[in-house]
């Protein structure tokens, strides 16, 4: 389904992380933007299990790993891959136009 | 502002103990260092198991069986390094490794992972973490607990419970709702094959398996139960994790037993560090976390002396 919220610039493409994981805080909100080999995608940045910081965790290919229990996720829908996360985390619409990552938020 | 908890990891990176550039490197995962451990790993089962063999009509079978023992008891070193998936790259491998070593020394791996959570949201934390092992009162305690007796009671009233369909209050707050059913049913499972392995057993009359691996498994265990104790028991029950853990240098031969979980300050600082990388990650935090210079035997001689100060009139030369 296509969200109806306006994209928003959340940083400039070249300041990611080269395929890790980058922490971006957006007015009360802290999120992360993953460099992927199919592109850049964006999450809320607290695991859903525990509240630790995924940006913190270790990121391969797709799956970004929670450092407190290592439960994880598949940044592209938001899945979990691997107990304790057993819900999927919410992800966002993300882009890149003209150098900047943008977000539906 | 949304606000992460606390970790230690957030701690150590708050206060410049790691870099965030370090943490990556850190972190990075192969498959190599776990498959080729787990190759020697194999061997050295292989050489446990030929000593029974070998020694099957002497004395000598006792001796070889706890030897076996402790190699068996040391699957539990790596089922807990897969819970964290700090084995392989592979995540399917670290399950599949994990869940083996499970059905070894009778730990259902997914009930291992969830209690597991909690210890290190918690750790030494009394009342929270589940996995804390008090300071026993008396020598008495000590050696009750190093003879594995009460673990035994306890893992096989918490298989047989969740056979049955139940979860104690302390398994409600950390195995969450949806998994009920699957940890029940791990239960039904690990216990349906260990039927079936005896009835085999009962029918083709050849009772091995008793030999290589259900008595050395309870002879090895007190082994383990030496282990655990040195990674918490004695420091500090607060939330401090430069404090409450303690690691321990060991022999070569000790830290390839237990999967370098020897070095157990530096893995719950950054539990997400694969086991290979532990003593690096040591070398940069062994400064900021307490270090038991004299290994395991240093750590249990702390504890007896914890335990003499409290009751002066047991004397034991420590």
């Amino acid at each position: 389904m296509v969200s109806e919220k306006p994209w928003r610039d959340v940083v400039e493409a070249s300041k990611l992380e080269k395929n890790w994981v980058t922490r971006i805080e957006i007015g009360p909100r802290l999120i992360a933007i993953y460099d992927t080999p199919s592109g850049v995608y964006a999450s809320l940045a607290l695991c859903n299990h525990g509240g630790a910081d995924l940006c913190d965790g270790y990121f391969d290919g797709h799956v970004i790993e929670c450092p407190l229990h290592q439960g994880a996720f598949d940044v592209r829908d938001g899945n979990p891959v691997s107990a304790p996360a057993t819900r999927a985390m919410r992800v966002f619409e993300t882009r890149i136009e003209n150098g900047m990552v943008q977000v539906r938020l | 502002m949304s606000k992460a908890i606390v970790t230690p990891l957030t701690q150590a990176l708050a206060e410049g103990k790691l870099t965030r550039e370090e943490l990556k490197r850190f972190m990075q995962r192969s498959n190599g260092p776990g498959l080729r451990r787990l190759a020697l790993w194999i061997l050295l089962l292989a050489f446990t198991t030929t000593l029974i063999t070998l020694s099957w009509n002497s004395w000598l079978l006792w001796p070889a069986m706890f030897l076996q023992g402790v190699v068996l008891v040391h699957h539990f070193s790596l089922q807990h390094e897969c819970v964290h998936y700090t084995v392989f790259r592979t995540r399917w491998l670290n399950d599949l490794v994990g869940q083996i070593c499970g059905l070894i020394i009778i730990l259902p791996h997914r009930f291992f992972r969830y209690e597991h959570c909690d210890h290190h949201t918690y750790t030494q934390l009394t009342g929270e973490d589940p996995e804390l092992i008090p300071l026993p009162k008396t020598l008495g305690q000590y050696f009750l607990y190093l003879s594995a007796l009460p673990y035994w009671r306890g893992k096989f009233t918490e298989v047989f419970r969740h056979a049955r369909g139940n979860l104690s209050e302390v398994e409600l707050r950390f195995i969450p709702k949806v998994e009920h059913k699957a940890v029940f049913w791990d239960a039904r499972r690990m216990l349906a094959l260990y039927g079936a392995v005896f009835l085999a057993m009962a029918l083709t009359g050849w009772w091995g398996l008793i030999w290589y691996w259900i008595i050395p498994l309870f002879l090895g265990e007190p082994v383990m139960r030496f282990v655990r104790m040195t990674e918490h028991v004695g420091r500090p029950t607060v939330a401090q994790m430069s404090e409450n853990t303690r690691t321990n240098l060991v022999s070569s031969p000790m830290a390839f037993l237990c999967w370098n979980m020897n070095y157990h300050a530096e893995h719950h600082y950054v539990a997400s560090v694969p086991f290979h990388a532990l003593p690096r990650l040591h070398e940069k935090l062994k400064d900021h976390i307490f270090v038991e210079k004299g290994g395991y035997l240093a750590a249990h001689r702390d504890i007896l002396r914890q335990i003499l100060r409290r009751n002066p009139g047991q004397k034991a030369e420590v």
